[in-house]
């Protein structure tokens, strides 16, 4: 045990420089406020499309339990109807922001959320 | 340690998350906003294909500028005095193609009106709300100065109508697009936008997906709309908001009415996208002047006449009217825009 | 009035790890009493303890001390099978498992400093992902968790020092 006496040792420092990196890393991406720009959907473990969120379109995911109804409108997105007991997903309402996810666990269908900067890359004026 | 160093390799590698390959940069040049964005190249390869494109840019400008020492104002001086002076091929190129579409335009387009931009003050990068003199106005619309005044002869120019006073503010924007979409093939880049002062030509797409335009929205400080912007097409947009001055309740913008010799008031903005073709950056710069000319009941005519199939037009009581080719590509920013839908034969 | 009495036979490394569940049981009541400026956000010094059963002990009693603890100290504040409970045991267990993992690493290098950190880590990865897949499946907490985060390298890190401090003795 002699070698725990004194001050935090190499490896913990490397621990503790890793975590602050974690640490950013994380702010980084879950604080981005930024609108969101692009729609992941998953079912399961396969990916079912990524969707440009700045149209107005409507979706149905089916899952184990039946039909997800999606809907996407100009920029946000939300569950409109799930299959599911318990609707925390169509609860959530509205997700816009870059990073945001709503989970659907019964009928295992998520929609995540992907920013960019900007919601388009050039302006015409 | 294994594990450890496990651990610490997955927490750095997930702390440095992938760069996007894209290269911007944005400079000024034309008296207006250059932004060159790269996709998919290394930043050094970007960086010379966008060197390479504002260094035409600048040689351009200087070449064109129609109110400093340059190629044209040599042209106009010589105009003045009813002498032949000697012309450079391209610019003679340029020249016969704005003629071709101020014929095409009924004269709606017109490069050669310099006379009365400079009246208006417009002629400068600082003007200045003033009062016209209507006689001076009239005078000059009188005079009449046409494109197909305008005699190329062996390398050599010269007007007929000594009222001939070329002007590239409308034209210049989008032949630069060209030439910028040119600059990058040669530079082998497949996926860019080019947006000057608001006029945008777009290359290849944007990763996985298209490049997206924002439309500005003419009276407020963000965009209408915005559309995906397939590779080749042009956008272009003339608008009362770009450069005007407000004068006793009035809006005096840029966009002079030849005929008239008068800004037009009955329109805010006029955007059209260009298929992609040989001079598709400069027909999205020329083709929305005509339209934003013309009177309200005139407007799809010249649409027409300029071969524009997908235009948007927002009239000064703000009223929107798009086509019905146009509407598929655009994405409101307000889902619940009003909006007319015109169907184009 | 008779008296049965079951005699056990116990050691003094008994009594002394009966006496640390105690202080950890204590530590973990006291900590509870305190309102938490943002909820979850704990320095939860009753690890210490387990981290420094976990280095005199060994794994297995560490394991016993930090459950016990978790067990205890619910039914004390009455949380026994409440989310509060569930919080705290799918906490404890992650440590657990995360030190279980750990707990070979080679000691030349790494102190019980990174194994505080680790666990704090652990703890609140556990707790998250309870919320997350059980009370409120919400992508809200996904806002907190860097926050959660920070909380728990810098909780990790003085509570490792502390034990780091005991284990000197």
């Amino acid at each position: 045990m002699t070698k725990l006496i004194g001050k935090p040792l190499l490896g913990d420092w490397l621990v503790i420089i890793a975590s602050i990196i974690t640490i950013i890393f994380l702010f980084k991406t879950l604080w981005s406020n930024e609108a969101a720009s692009q729609l992941k959907i998953r079912q399961g473990d396969t990916v079912i499309g990524s969707y440009d969120l700045n149209q107005t379109r409507e979706l149905h995911i089916h899952g184990p339990l039946g039909d997800s109804h999606i809907s996407i409108e100009q920029g946000k997105v939300r569950f409109k109807q799930s299959p599911c007991h318990n609707q925390y997903c169509v609860h959530q309402g509205w997700l816009s922001r870059a990073g945001q996810v709503a989970i659907c666990l019964p009928n295992q269908v998520s929609l995540q959320l992907i920013g960019e900067k900007k919601p388009y890359d050039s302006l015409n004026y | 340690m294994r594990y450890v160093l496990l651990l610490l390799s997955a927490l750095l590698l997930l702390s440095c998350s992938p760069k996007e390959p894209l290269y911007n940069t944005q400079t000024y040049v034309f008296g207006t906003l250059v932004d060159i964005s790269i996709y998919g190249e290394t930043d050094a390869h970007a960086q010379s294909a966008a060197n390479a494109i504002i260094n035409h840019y600048n040689k351009l400008h200087q070449r064109l500028h129609a109110w400093q020492p340059s190629e044209i104002s040599k042209i106009n001086d010589a105009f003045s005095v009813g002498k032949s002076s000697s012309i450079k091929a391209d610019v003679a190129q340029m020249i016969q193609q704005m003629t071709t579409l101020s014929t095409q335009s009924h004269g709606a387009f017109n490069p050669a009106i310099g006379h009365l931009i400079n009246t208006w003050g417009f002629q400068s990068d600082a003007f200045l709300a003033k009062h016209v003199n209507a006689a001076k106005i009239q005078q000059l619309v009188a005079k009449n100065p046409q494109m197909i005044d305008i005699v190329i002869e062996n390398n050599n120019i010269r007007s007929n109508n000594p009222a001939v006073k070329l002007d590239l503010g409308g034209y210049a924007k989008g032949y630069a697009l060209d030439l910028g979409l040119q600059t990058l093939r040669e530079h082998h880049v497949q996926h860019a936008l080019i947006n000057i002062g608001g006029n945008i030509v777009a290359l290849g797409q944007h990763g996985d997906r298209p490049w997206r335009v924002g439309i500005q929205h003419p009276r407020q400080p963000n965009a209408i709309a915005s559309i995906a912007l397939p590779s080749g097409w042009a956008i272009g947009t003339s608008g009362d908001y770009q450069r005007f001055f407000d004068l006793d309740g009035k809006r005096y913008c840029h966009l002079i009415n030849p005929s008239t010799g008068y800004p037009a008031q009955h329109t805010q903005s006029v955007t059209v996208m260009i298929p992609p073709q040989q001079n598709a950056g400069v027909l999205s710069d020329v083709a929305s002047k005509p339209i934003f000319l013309a009177p309200k009941n005139k407007r799809l005519a010249a649409a027409k006449s300029m071969n524009i199939e997908r235009f948007l037009i927002i009239g000064s009581e703000g009223k929107l009217q798009i086509s019905q080719q146009m509407q598929a590509y655009i994405d409101w920013t307000n889902p619940k825009q009003s909006v007319e839908v015109v169907a184009i034969d | 009035m008779t008296r049965s009495i079951i005699n056990i036979k116990t050691t003094k490394q008994d009594h002394h790890i009966a006496k640390l569940t105690a202080i950890a049981i204590g530590l973990h009541v006291v900590e509870a009493m305190f309102p938490s400026p943002l909820p979850g956000v704990k320095p939860g010094i009753a690890n210490i303890i387990t981290l420094y059963v976990l280095m005199q002990y060994g794994f297995a009693t560490a394991a016993w001390v930090s459950l016990l603890r978790v067990f205890a100290s619910s039914l004390l504040l009455g949380h026994f099978l409440s989310p509060t409970f569930v919080l705290s045991l799918s906490g404890a267990l992650a440590s657990l498992g995360i030190l279980y993992m750990m707990q070979h690493i080679p000691k030349r290098y790494f102190s019980v400093i990174t194994l505080s950190i680790l666990a704090a880590f652990a703890h609140i990865a556990g707790q998250i992902s309870v919320v997350w897949l059980w009370l409120i499946p919400s992508a809200g907490v996904a806002y907190l968790i860097p926050v959660f985060a920070a909380a728990a390298l810098f909780f990790g890190f003085f509570n490792g020092l502390v034990a780091k401090h005991l284990l000197r003795k």
